[in-house]
């Protein structure tokens, strides 16, 4: 599973970290970062979850 | 509800701004819409033609997808009546008719002002002037909640974030009070809506252009300043485009705030058993907060113009034509929410999209929520009893559902009683 957020549209609004921590962390520039690139699978549902629930639509997930 | 039967395709009118004064929103008939025929042909007297889109599903679809639908050729539906006439060229260019790739190099001039982090810093001070609206409504047993409470808070906001002084702060009320209800009679200063309309856009911007200027030669430390000083692709914004700038954040932040307080108040004084319990159970403020804004969902529509053919739940759409997006048919779609007609403040989850979804998602919700989560905070603190002391009076408009006086007999408490 490859994810990517677009740092163009991200606004730092944290929905992702508070989703799945294990993955985003909105650091002091106010982005969202990845803190894994390719999560394990079993972290799938989370992840769409997280991508789902951005306001900005800045998170993809696609199979890799 | 009335039962739907006496509703029909052929009668049904969602976009007539009376409507809207005169029995707010019109929910029976978007729950007809939902069921019947979800993605709607309206053709109606001096309105040009649109898709009618009312599920949360196909909002945010549409939602999603910037370039295949513009924001640009058509901000919203509106009804071409007393005066009020299209002009060749919008009166502004800002954040709401921009479309990829401009609006995001725009919106990155102030977005890190409203971000979570951004906004936090600004609690102290929204409490202060929330402290003081109701320290003065304190000892009376009626006001109108919009005049002497909801419209204050928000106002005041804006205004020290963009650092206008206090004393243009009625100038600026005025101005926002005219932008957004112009179409309805009580606003119109001039002799039709759209003279109203000018008159109020221009009077903003010939303040802002004053005040940029000596905030180029002194920048401080407000939003003023940061678009006035402010680069787009490596350029300073231009002045039309900086006007509009401001036109946006003045309106923007009054009108959609103050209107989700008053929809609150009014949703806990119809539902006193929920009030009760935010005030038992002050923790609950978050999800309280949410359910105030899908409940009353302050903007009503916007519109969106596909780019090339497409299809929205098995309808084709062609290149050209518009589609209209009903966030509060949306917030109340029976297929995403549970009991949706229930006003509930422990709501979870709630996935509404009453601040929309991507691109342009609403720039100021984060400062939004945390203006509603303190004002919240404060009345279920300090009022003690509130109902309605008169018909409650609405605007004339369906962009924006607004409320123009709210007359309630209250009794709050002093701060200090509270704390």
């Amino acid at each position: 599973m490859k994810v990517v957020v677009d740092q163009k549209l991200c606004e730092g609004n944290t929905k992702c970290q508070q989703t799945a921590p294990e993955v985003f962390e909105v650091r002091d520039d106010d982005k969202s970062h990845l803190l894994i690139d390719n999560p394990p699978e079993r972290m799938r549902e989370k992840v769409k979850l997280a991508a789902k629930l951005c306001p900005r639509q800045a998170i993809t997930v696609s199979d890799d | 509800m009335e039962t739907e039967s006496a509703l029909s395709l052929e009668s049904l009118n969602i976009i007539g701004p009376d409507h809207y004064a005169k029995n707010g929103y019109p929910h029976r008939e978007w729950t007809y819409l939902r069921k019947h025929k979800p993605v709607f042909w309206c053709e109606y007297p001096k309105t040009d033609p649109f898709w009618a889109i009312t599920k949360h599903a196909d909002i945010i679809q549409i939602s999603k997808q910037p370039r295949l639908f513009l924001n640009g050729p058509r901000l919203l539906v509106f009804v071409n009546e007393m005066g009020l006439e299209r002009s060749p060229t919008p009166p502004f260019r800002h954040l709401l008719d921009m479309d990829p790739p401009d609006h995001g190099e725009y919106r990155a001039v102030v977005s890190r002002r409203f971000t979570p982090r951004g906004v936090r810093p600004l609690q102290p001070e929204i409490e202060n002037i929330t402290r003081q609206v109701l320290d003065d409504v304190t000892g009376r047993d009626k006001c109108d909640f919009v005049l002497d409470v909801s419209s204050k808070i928000p106002l005041a906001v804006i205004a020290e974030l963009l650092g206008v002084p206090h004393k243009d702060w009625e100038q600026l009320f005025r101005w926002t009070n005219e932008t957004i209800g112009g179409g309805d009679p009580e606003f119109q200063a001039g002799t039709t809506a759209q003279e109203t309309m000018d008159r109020s856009r221009l009077g903003l911007f010939q303040y802002f252009t004053d005040m940029v200027v000596e905030r180029m030669k002194h920048p401080a430390n407000d939003i003023t300043s940061v678009v006035a000083n402010g680069k787009v692709n490596g350029q300073p914004i231009p002045q039309f485009e900086m006007l509009s700038y401001y036109f946006l954040l003045v309106v923007a932040g009054n009108e959609t705030t103050r209107n989700a307080t008053t929809g609150g108040l009014l949703a806990f004084i119809e539902h006193p058993d929920q009030w009760q319990k935010l005030k038992r159970n002050p923790e609950l403020i978050d999800s309280a907060v949410e359910e105030i804004v899908r409940w009353t969902t302050p903007v009503i529509q916007f519109a969106r113009t596909a780019t090339e053919d497409t299809v929205i739940r098995g309808q084709k759409i062609k290149a050209g034509e518009s589609v209209c997006l009903f966030y509060p048919s949306a917030n109340r779609d029976e297929e995403v929410f549970e009991q949706p007609f229930k006003f509930d403040i422990g709501r979870d989850p709630n996935p509404h999209i009453a601040f929309g979804l991507g691109e342009h998602f609403c720039l100021g919700a984060n400062l939004a929520r945390l203006e509603l989560k303190v004002i919240f905070s404060q009345l279920a603190q300090r009022l003690d009893h509130a109902e309605l002391a008169g018909p409650v009076e609405r605007l004339r408009s369906s962009f924006v559902g607004g409320i123009k006086h709210m007359p309630i007999r209250m009794k709050m408490k002093p701060a200090a009683a509270a704390a």
